[in-house]
């Protein structure tokens, strides 16, 4: 197993000597996932409030559509942005098949059930006092629905961390939509795959180490939030 | 004061989300002329796009980028428009898909050979002997045989060869293993296995190299006329996608076929070893 | 001109009733206690005397004009929940919270510290700390400050000191009084301190299952019930005397019978009780003075039963010489009996 060994250096040569190849993976790997769970966050949070704090006819069947959507295969939800983008879909005429965008579209039909499920979850819990309380100190309803999204800010926290965690490291959106093409497409779990299938297990290793030191690069700067 | 603090924390995390999503890419430009290739995982794991490709928009001006998939997968990408040109191995498959209209003006390019590893023991004593011999003589034995069974090139070329030595493909038979994975995976299963599986020689160069030139499986056939893997460069049918850049496609595949691409080809080294025999027409 | 009034409010959960009040009435300025088991729809009347909920059917009319949640009017009006909720912040955000959201920058920091030494916390040592660093009794203390530091015209108190340590409900009790003697401020007190409510409230209100059943301490007699000869109902007390209903309840077996303080009467012997009445032999346990009357208050228990009798100064002379201890005979109309 020395490959772990030379994969624990071979990561750090990577990152420190500015290897162009690594910095273009992880540049496609954060855009991406950036622009899916903006996306997500931006849909997600106020579905789920809505999910969470309200009422209305059919909830129960949304509810049990989006739990189920938390079990989408990632090679799955490939094949059907592929179908959508691919030239001869729906959506050929865009031009997102082999492009960032449309992975973020995968990512986003990845993340967005996670994202809403959780924060309904988040909500539900919320104290029943906490309604009355704020209304009761004179909060309009603007305010009450700030006020309530930043008391459940650690649910909605975990809720976005943990649908990121599932973005970043995903591979079958990536590989089916984005195709792996190097400099354009070739996210950091792409280039995992195809070092693994070319036999070069330590700078798949590597490659791995780079994407768990993303991963805590932002889980640093979100625990930054939740101390508070 | 506790309010301020809050702000300007809440304000911190804002303008990190923002650069995230502002942070440039590193991409290659190249003047807008980008030609999409769909091809086999083996030229790019080679490294041989790699080295052919600066060469390639050295000569034309044309940026080349490719997505290495299963031949099966590349040849789908075409008939759906999605790519511009088509670089694979599986002739049976590509005459059929030429017959079908989904590509036009194939030409040969190259080839590379399969080898029939396994392990030094040899428990079915195929060594030395052609494949017509070896893969009966596997069946006899009831040897684990190693089978890519993903529909990927090797494993078309590989149903092909049982069939043409005349035996029944040997789909449910306890020791024939598909794995449905690559061709490195598929042949550490056959080590850990001690079986016998069919590789294209430039992924079997690698493992060798990964085991220090000593690999717990050997070359037991090779040099049998049906193991050559013919590579073939298509274009993707302009009368059926119009949308492709059907200029761009038959200058990649003009300049493949030509005499300066194939000495390139000819010159390409994997381990100080040749893998790919040029013969363009 | 009463600053609360409510008509026909009726409201309910899931299609449960769980109030239905004709008429009530607050006048500014007074303290107002509840007083009811739990389930009675105290808490519910409190939420929607907050503005917090809309009734389901019938209006609150607030200064003389309809109200509804979210008017600026009602922000004058604050609840303290039973169970008070703090926000994840510090205490000083939490009491700053109401001023902060009304634009109230200015005075921010004398009117925290203000509410926060109302409610006998030092602020220099709690101002700082954080949500989950503080007590029961710190917590509620808290949250009756974040309401104190709104100088609120009304204040809403849910069962405040039914959970927190002894100091703590002497702090909370002397604050709330204190921001009606500062601010004229009007208390609505909903507690099970019966003792506390007849010391400081000018009114009490009795609620049971949802219903508003007068002034005053009413007595309450639980089923089950029995048919008796007259047409009426009947209930079997321990010792075994009967005491008698008119009527039929809809279910004899969980039907409660509510008896007015004011029908009933106290007498030191049976020859004495009308001849109109029934009667029943209890013995007297209490007896004081009605805070701002000169009626009297006392509690007599029959066969394990409490009741309530409110003895008008007409009545008095014949109980001059009725000492805690003796044996009293109540004196009731059955057709009097009302059920619920």
């Amino acid at each position: 197993m020395d490959f772990i060994s030379q994969g624990i250096l071979e990561a750090f040569r990577l990152l420190l000597s500015g290897d162009s190849q690594t910095y273009s993976a992880v540049a496609a790997t954060v855009k991406v996932s950036s622009m899916s769970m903006a996306v997500s966050l931006a849909i997600g949070i106020p579905a789920g409030f809505v999910l969470g704090y309200t009422d209305f006819p059919g909830k129960k069947q949304v509810r049990v559509t989006v739990d189920t959507m938390l079990a989408l295969p990632t090679v799955f939800i490939g094949l059907l942005v592929y179908a959508f983008v691919s030239s001869r879909g729906p959506l050929g005429d865009l031009g997102l098949l082999f492009t960032l965008k449309g992975i973020a579209i995968g990512q986003t039909i990845l993340a967005l059930p996670i994202v809403t499920a959780l924060c309904a979850s988040a909500v539900e819990q919320m104290d029943r006092q906490l309604r009355v309380t704020l209304i009761s100190l004179g909060a309009d309803r603007l305010r009450l629905l700030k006020t309530s999204l930043w008391e459940v800010r650690h649910g909605i926290l975990a809720a976005g961390l943990t649908a990121y965690g599932r973005v970043m490291t995903e591979v079958g959106i990536s590989m089916m939509v984005g195709g792996n093409i190097k400099w354009q497409t070739r996210t950091v779990t792409t280039a995992i795959a195809l070092e693994t299938s070319k036999g070069q297990f330590a700078m798949g290793f590597a490659l791995g180490l780079v994407l768990i030191m993303i991963a805590l690069t932002v889980n640093v700067s979100v625990s930054f939030l939740r101390r508070k | 004061m506790d309010l301020l603090t809050e702000r300007i924390r809440t304000g911190v995390a804002i303008i990190a989300f923002a650069a995230m999503l502002c942070l440039p890419g590193a991409t290659v430009q190249a003047g807008g002329k980008v030609l999409l290739l769909a091809t086999t995982t083996s030229t790019d794991n080679t490294g041989l796009l790699d080295y052919l490709a600066p060469r390639f928009t050295g000569d034309t001006g044309i940026e080349l980028r490719w997505t290495a998939v299963g031949t099966g997968k590349a040849l789908k990408l075409g008939q759906n428009c999605d790519v511009d040109v088509l670089l694979v191995h599986a002739p049976a498959a590509e005459k059929k898909y030429v017959a079908a209209g989904y590509g036009v003006d194939r030409r040969r390019v190259m080839y590379n050979d399969f080898v029939i590893i396994g392990p030094g023991r040899d428990p079915a004593g195929i060594k030395g002997r052609s494949v017509a011999e070896a893969l009966p003589a596997i069946r006899r034995a009831g040897a684990v045989f190693v089978s890519r069974g993903d529909n990927s090139g090797t494993h078309k070329k590989e149903l092909s060869l049982w069939s043409g030595a005349g035996a029944d493909i040997p789909d449910k038979e306890p020791w024939y293993i598909q794995t449905g994975q690559g061709m490195l995976a598929t042949i550490n299963i056959a080590a850990e296995r001690r079986g016998y599986t069919l590789t294209d020689r430039g992924t079997y160069i690698k493992y060798s190299a990964n085991h220090g030139g000593n690999p717990p499986l050997q070359i037991l056939v090779e040099g049998d006329s049906c193991l050559r893997n013919q590579y073939s460069v298509m274009l993707v049918n302009p009368e059926r996608c119009p949308g492709v850049k059907s200029a761009l496609a038959r200058a990649f595949a003009d300049w493949l076929v030509s005499p300066r691409a194939q000495k390139l080809i000819a010159d390409f080294r994997l381990m100080g070893k040749q893998l790919f025999v040029p013969n363009a027409r | 001109m009463p600053l609360y009034q409510a008509d026909n409010l009726s409201h309910d959960y899931n299609h449960k009733p769980v109030l239905q009040i004709g008429q009530m009435e607050i006048p500014a300025g007074s303290i107002t206690g509840l007083i009811g088991p739990n389930g009675s729809g105290k808490s519910t009347l409190l939420r929607l005397l907050a503005f917090v909920e809309e009734p389901r059917r019938g209006e609150i009319r607030f200064d003389g004009h309809p109200a509804r949640p979210f008017d600026p009017r009602v922000r004058q009006v604050t609840l303290l929940p039973q169970t008070p909720y703090l926000l994840k912040r510090s205490v000083f955000q939490n009491v700053a919270y109401g001023l902060v959201i009304r634009g109230r920058r200015m005075d921010l920091q004398s009117r925290v510290w203000e509410a926060l030494e109302m409610v006998g916390l030092a602020p220099g040592e709690f101002a700082a700390r954080r949500w989950d660093q503080l007590s029961g009794g710190e917590a509620q203390r808290v949250a009756l400050a974040a309401r104190l530091a709104l100088r609120p015209r009304v204040l809403l108190l849910d069962e405040p000191i039914s959970s927190v340590d002894a100091a703590s409900a002497q702090l909370i009790k002397e604050a709330s009084l204190q921001a009606r003697k500062q601010w004229d401020t009007t208390l609505v007190i909903a507690s099970h301190d019966w003792l506390w409510l007849n010391e400081v409230c000018d009114d009490i209100r009795h609620l049971f299952r949802g219903h508003l059943l007068g002034s005053g301490p009413v007595t309450l007699v639980f089923g089950p019930w029995k048919p008796a000869g007259d047409g009426g109902v009947e209930k079997i007390l321990p010792d075994g005397q009967r005491l008698k209903a008119a009527g039929r309840p809809d279910d004899p077996e969980t039907a409660v019978a509510v008896l007015d303080p004011h029908q009933l009467t106290l007498s030191s012997r049976a020859s004495l009780v009308s001849p109109d009445l029934s009667r029943l032999e209890g013995t007297l346990i209490q007896i004081g003075i009605e805070k701002n009357s000169d009626r009297l208050v006392a509690t007599v228990v029959a066969g394990n039963i409490r009741f309530a009798v409110n003895i008008g100064p007409e009545d008095r002379p014949g109980l001059d010489s009725v000492v805690p201890g003796a044996t009293v005979w109540l004196g009731y109309d059955p057709r009097q009996v009302k059920w619920y």
